[in-house]
């Protein structure tokens, strides 16, 4: 996207959030098949067709300044949203040059970087913000350097440290969550954090999945869809905030899912970082609503029948039981049976 | 247990055995804690010097038995400030191949541990053995207060006064068992706290 007109929208209270339908055409819908359950489905992360989410390492959409704007609003609700572990900061610098050289390479006209040997001057025009500081030094940012890009780029990040033969959760920037908590996660190794997810065991998959990400090398980035669903368009679906949004999961009607309950598919990359040897975990969510997703009718069909079909353990898991039988009332009027094509594309 | 699934994150604990290959032994026991020494002692005891800290509990007290079978190695503390003080102190003065062990209440291993992980002992070279209690920990996630001592599915927060699910999920870090509001969804709907960690 080259021109992008920011929409300004909110992901909370009176939820103005919708997709434009550019958006709408290049949301990442994660269904190839009628049937769903967990794989290691794990991709290179190279750059992907124009105009799509993987154009770039770093997607910026419409939402941009919005989203930008709610990760502030929830940092000043809840500073444990932000962690970082002391042992972490060749890390966070590792994260703030890659960010900044992909978006002032990817989106020349929104963000420069210049660099005069060690001091670097970083313009971000959509957020109006320009700060010179030296590499290495942070004390001459305004926040540590995971901190300050990471309210800068869209998604949620988390910094991995590798030693005793796994990963840990050493820092973690963290307002668009699907329901699992920073504050209490960090730290934790790779089968800690990952414990409360059901069926994964049995089928070996994070076993498999962290000696994939054990040998990730620099240069060669890597990618997977996840998915959950989210009523209302909110992004800070934590659990600290949980007594706010938890209600709304019972207000869903067969009548009203349409506009209330939308998919939510985060864009999960992992990327080696080179001073550090850490890996960054960012996971970029895009939410749409059944009404938008009903657009392209094989999306509304192919996902009434995952939903249909989904394993109970994954309902209840995702939070879904308590509002899927409206959420399938609303979907099955959408969906004819026609035999689909295989592919998750929406026409 | 909960949704019929295993949640890896839950510590499992075993019975306490001597790691005979080591520089010097640091055994740390609260309560009921102490018979797990005793048990302890029972098997073949290592060539090298042995530390035992023990604090004991109201009605939960084996001083008695652990002078007379561990002797000059035991020191008995009156409150838990003074053995953490203590321990602290055990630790700045070890040395690699210290093996250590703790045994109590859930609240009490990770505190042990907690403390170990500062002085750059790893998680996993620290042995625990829960004997009595199934008493968890549990951290609000909510207002970030722990409570202790709980023994049911369900408990009231000592900080927010939510009533809070006890979940599996389990931080290392934090020593503390996940806490959620149970009734969020549906604000009172509080079903009947069971027992399940007596």
């Amino acid at each position: 996207m080259n021109n992008l007109a920011y929409k300004h929208e909110t992901f909370r209270d009176d939820y103005t959030y919708r997709n434009s339908p550019d958006a709408i055409r290049r949301f990442p819908f994660p269904f190839a098949e009628d049937h769903y359950m967990y794989s290691v489905n794990i991709e290179q992360h190279q750059p992907g067709a124009k105009g799509s989410i993987v154009e770039h390492a770093f997607d910026i959409d419409e939402h941009y300044v919005s989203e930008c704007e709610d990760k502030l609003i929830t940092l000043g609700q809840d500073k444990g949203r932000y962690a970082a572990l002391p042992h972490m900061m060749d890390a966070q610098w590792d994260f703030l040059e890659l960010s900044m050289e992909s978006l002032s390479r990817d989106y020349p006209h929104l963000f420069t970087l210049t660099k005069d040997g060690e001091r670097w001057t970083w313009r971000n025009g959509p957020l109006g913000i320009e700060d010179s500081f030296v590499f290495g030094d942070a004390a001459t940012l305004p926040l540590e350097p995971f901190e300050y890009m990471g309210r800068q780029v869209q998604g949620d990040f988390v910094l991995l440290d590798q030693r005793e033969g796994t990963l840990f959760a050493d820092a973690g920037f963290i307002t668009s969550q699907a329901d699992w908590s920073l504050a209490f996660d960090v730290g934790m190794s790779w089968h800690e954090w990952h414990g409360p997810v059901p069926q994964v065991e049995k089928m070996g998959i994070m076993d498999r999945a962290l000696k994939f990400l054990m040998s990730l090398q620099q240069g060669n980035p890597v990618r997977r869809l996840n998915w959950t669903m989210t009523i209302n368009p909110r992004l800070d679906t934590s659990p600290e905030h949980f007594p706010e949004w938890g209600p709304d999961k019972l207000k869903v009607t067969a009548q009203n899912a349409g506009e209330k309950a939308h998919l939510r598919v985060e864009l999960q990359t992992m990327f080696r970082l080179p001073r550090s040897n850490a890996i960054l975990f960012s996971i970029r969510c895009y939410l749409i609503s059944l009404e938008e997703l009903a657009t392209y009718p094989r999306w509304a069909k192919r996902f009434h029948r995952v939903l249909r079909d989904l394993h109970p353990d994954l309902l209840e898991y995702k939070g879904i039981k308590v509002y899927h039988e409206a959420v399938l009332a609303w979907l099955s009027q959408h969906d004819d049976g026609a035999e689909l094509a295989l592919g998750a594309h929406p026409e | 247990m909960q949704h019929g699934y295993w949640i890896r994150s839950k510590p499992i604990y075993h019975s306490l055995a001597w790691q005979y290959k080591a520089q010097a032994h640091v055994l740390l026991a609260s309560g009921e804690g102490g018979r797990s020494v005793l048990r302890l002692y029972q098997q073949r005891l290592p060539d090298q010097p042995v530390t035992v800290l023990y604090l004991p509990a109201e009605n939960e007290d084996y001083s008695a038995p652990l002078v007379t079978v561990v002797g000059t190695s035991l020191q008995v503390f009156p409150d838990a400030r003074e053995l953490w003080q203590r321990f602290d102190q055990v630790l700045q003065q070890s040395r690699m191949g210290t093996r250590l062990y703790a045994a109590g209440t859930e609240s009490f291993l990770w505190q042990a541990t907690t403390l170990a992980v500062k002085h750059g002992v790893l998680n996993a070279d620290v042995m625990r053995e829960q004997p009595a209690s199934l008493a968890r920990p549990v951290y609000c996630v909510h207002c970030k207060t722990t409570t202790h001592g709980v023994t049911t599915n369900i408990a009231v927060c000592a900080g927010c006064q939510r009533h809070l699910f006890v979940r599996d999920h389990f931080s290392r870090r934090l020593g503390a068992y996940m806490g959620l509001m149970i009734d969020a969804e549906d604000p009172g709907n509080v079903p009947d706290a069971e027992e399940v960690y007596p």
